[in-house]
């Protein structure tokens, strides 16, 4: 009754999506890559506004990352090589603006893949992604689901990863045993509110008091310091506020005399943090986001060459800039050159499907697996193992790497409790 | 519970300090000139970056910077009194559109100048007075404060007991009146126009250290300020001070005792409140001013 393809789960809805990715591609420009033709790249972020932070430095890091590439002659597609050239539209976090970008990166400048932060913008652009079959890649993978098979989480699989920083603390320094947290209420602070909910329940550690939202506008953190200070902590969880909390609650923590230990996704900047506050204070400090002159980044099994080298580069050109978003959106561009020189094409399906061959991949911090189908009802997350940082005499030191699948195989019906309780699961987000 | 109790009383003196000074220029420049200022918060935002290119680039005493701040953005004020206000004064909603223009620029300019990321500022001081060994105050808290009250008492001095004073209020509540005594309503709304943009220069600059200085932080402290005026009574300095107070203690204490969101969603039912029972708010008329 049904054609073979849909009864082997090609459902009408796929179907119809590809007859219209078809019939959209046959309008666009010459697929066709000419020998030495330059391969464009699009970077759809917001380069200003309040979260440029997000997109502006990982731009910075790109450009580094393609002089280099093009240096040594550039990306091999077949017998030819090519240059890489980044195509940026400042997307402001506005969706309607990044559909926008979208179409025009794709329609007029001719893009072979979109990286984007995502988020708040992913909305606007999946109806374009849906379309035109083009391969993103955001940085927040609560925007997959299995709607879009073409969008990607290939670098940071936030929040999950905030998981090895919990069970780190929790084997090192077994003798802290209660927390507290804050968080901004935003689509960046719930769900890391739930994973660390979780991360704190497998570690045995317990919670306080209730986790401390506040509104992404608050810039006078001295009444949430004194209410998380108020039940005398062990730890104080910082979850993944944005810098600018970060640096303003750890002074107010110093001003306020804690002594205790702090963890927090992020810590960019620590120098500043340390100079406002003193290096004994900010002593074992843990977070997620490495220095890349890091020796343990020089290892065999880490997949972004030369970070030693990039970091180098990128604080000889931006100085004291260095961030979380520094190298990630490098580190997908290294994982989609793998893809299109095994693919021998920069065409998106060609590229996507030599990207997942075998459901493994090469994330920056080494070999990962395709994952995510219970937590984004889909496999496009690419996880594995991911650093704990600990500021150490003043500067960050990866004290190891953790398995986030080994983490999740434990202790996922956690995860899967607390994110369902902030309506976090894919299933449930609107 | 005393110790909890008493440190965020003090927190909310803080937040009540710096809050009045930007209420108090919101009030005074709508008072004279009848313009609602929307740049008013991109204003402290210039107060704080005066102090990030005098004070964190460049090693000029932090005071000294502050002052500088004082009286830039007091100057950038003139400005827009010149260019924006004044030739829209007799269309109010004008003013305000224009005021929405010159904001847009003035975060264009921090972008530009200084880029997108929050800046660095040192601490002024990292002294800290402690009572009854855990309730504390930083210093460079302690000096917003006093700050404030020196500046708020300054200012109601300058209004109630000098010429010009007089000249500004007697503009503020009859504008036809005063000119037909020979007050110069021009001079008058220059005079309101410095004072009101250089008190949240330096509420800006002051602040600096203490919060994350970035081109959009002007948005969290206007919406704030707003509030205020409202429950205070549109035009009135006693309110937008008196409602700062009540504000920042009512704001402060929700985020303590509860949380930082019921916190917003409290201040602004406060407003709505004050906005059903007192629509002129509590120290408001029903004229302006």
């Amino acid at each position: 009754m049904f054609p073979k393809g849909l009864k082997n789960g090609f459902s009408r809805r796929t179907f119809l999506k590809s007859t219209a990715a078809t019939a959209f591609s046959a309008g666009l420009p010459s697929m066709a890559l000419a020998a030495g033709e330059t391969v464009k790249i699009g970077f759809l972020a917001p380069l200003t506004g309040a979260t440029a932070a997000w997109g502006a430095p990982g731009l910075s890091g790109c450009e580094i990352w393609a002089e280099k590439v093009n240096a040594a002659g550039g990306i091999k597609i077949g017998d030819s090589s090519h240059n890489i050239e980044f195509v940026a539209y400042d997307n402001e976090y506005d969706p309607a603006k990044a559909r926008t970008g979208a179409t025009k990166l794709i329609r007029e400048d001719g893009v072979k893949f979109v990286m984007m932060l995502g988020g708040d913008t992913w909305p606007g652009v999946q109806p374009v992604a849906d379309r035109t079959g083009m391969l993103f890649s955001t940085l927040l993978p609560s925007d997959l689901s299995p709607d879009t098979e073409t969008l990607l989480a290939p670098t940071e699989v936030h929040p999950i990863y905030l998981v090895t920083g919990v069970q780190w603390l929790a084997e090192n320094k077994p003798e802290l045993k209660t927390a507290v947290m804050c968080a901004q209420d935003d689509a960046l602070g719930l769900p890391s509110v739930a994973t660390y909910l979780a991360a704190f329940e497998a570690a045995g550690i317990e919670m306080q008091d209730e986790p401390l939202l506040f509104d992404p506008a608050t810039t006078d953190f001295a009444p949430i310091v004194t209410r998380l200070l108020s039940t005398s902590p062990d730890i104080v969880c910082l979850d993944t506020c944005y810098s600018d909390y970060v640096h303003p609650i750890c002074e107010q923590l110093f001003q306020q005399g804690y002594k205790g230990q702090i963890i927090s996704a992020t810590a960019d900047f620590y120098d500043q943090m340390i100079a406002k506050t003193s290096k004994e204070f900010m002593e074992g400090f843990i977070f997620q986001f490495p220095d890349f002159d890091d020796p343990a980044l020089n290892a065999d099994n880490i997949n972004f060459k030369d970070a030693n080298g990039f970091y180098a580069e990128y604080n000889k050109r931006f100085p004291g800039q260095w961030g979380a978003v520094s190298w990630e959106y490098a580190a997908i561009m290294e994982l989609w050159k793998d893809a299109a020189e095994k693919a021998g094409s920069v065409e998106p399906d060609s590229v996507l499907a030599a990207m997942k061959e075998g459901g493994k991949g090469k994330h920056a911090f080494g070999d990962a697996d395709w994952w995510g189908a219970e937590m984004f009802g889909i496999n496009n997350a690419l996880v594995g193992d991911w650093p704990v940082v600990v500021i150490e005499d003043g500067k960050a030191v990866i004290k190891g790497f953790k398995s986030i699948p080994d983490w999740y195989d434990q202790h996922g019906d956690l995860l899967i409790k607390h994110m369902s309780a902030y309506d976090q699961m894919w299933n449930q987000r609107s | 519970m005393f110790e909890l109790l008493a440190q965020t009383g003090l927190n909310a003196a803080y937040a009540a300090s710096y809050i009045s000074l930007v209420a108090v220029g919101l009030v005074l420049i709508f008072g004279v000139m009848g313009v609602i200022n929307f740049a008013h918060g991109e204003l402290f935002m210039a107060g704080s970056y005066v102090v990030v290119a005098l004070y964190a680039d460049r090693m000029v005493p932090f005071f000294v910077a502050v002052v500088a701040g004082l009286i830039f953005v007091g100057i950038l004020g003139l400005i827009m009194e010149r260019a924006l206000f004044r030739p829209l004064r007799d269309n109010p909603l004008g003013g305000l559109v224009a005021s929405i223009g010159f904001l847009l620029i003035l975060q264009a300019l921090a972008v530009l100048g200084f880029g997108v990321r929050m800046e660095y500022v040192p601490p002024l001081t990292q002294d800290v007075i402690v009572f009854a060994d855990k309730i504390s105050i930083p210093v460079a808290r302690l000096y917003v404060i006093i700050a404030a009250v020196v500046m708020l008492s300054a200012l109601w001095y300058f209004l109630k007991r000098t010429r010009f004073g007089w000249a500004l209020r007697a503009s503020a509540q009859d504008p036809e009146a005063a000119a037909l005594q020979g007050i110069s309503v021009t001079q008058t709304a220059m005079i309101a126009m410095f004072i009101g943009a250089g008190f949240a220069g330096l509420a800006g600059a002051l602040t600096a250290p203490l919060v994350s200085v970035n081109p959009h932080m002007g948005h969290t402290i206007i919406v704030t300020a707003f509030i205020v005026i409202i429950v205070g009574g549109v035009g009135s300095l006693e309110g937008a001070v008196v409602a700062s107070v009540v504000y920042a203690f009512v704001h402060t204490f929700v985020t303590t005792f509860y949380d930082g969101v019921l916190a917003d969603i409290t201040g602004l039912s406060l407003m709505l409140i004050v906005l059903i029972v007192k629509p002129t708010g509590l120290f408001g008329s029903a004229d302006r001013a």
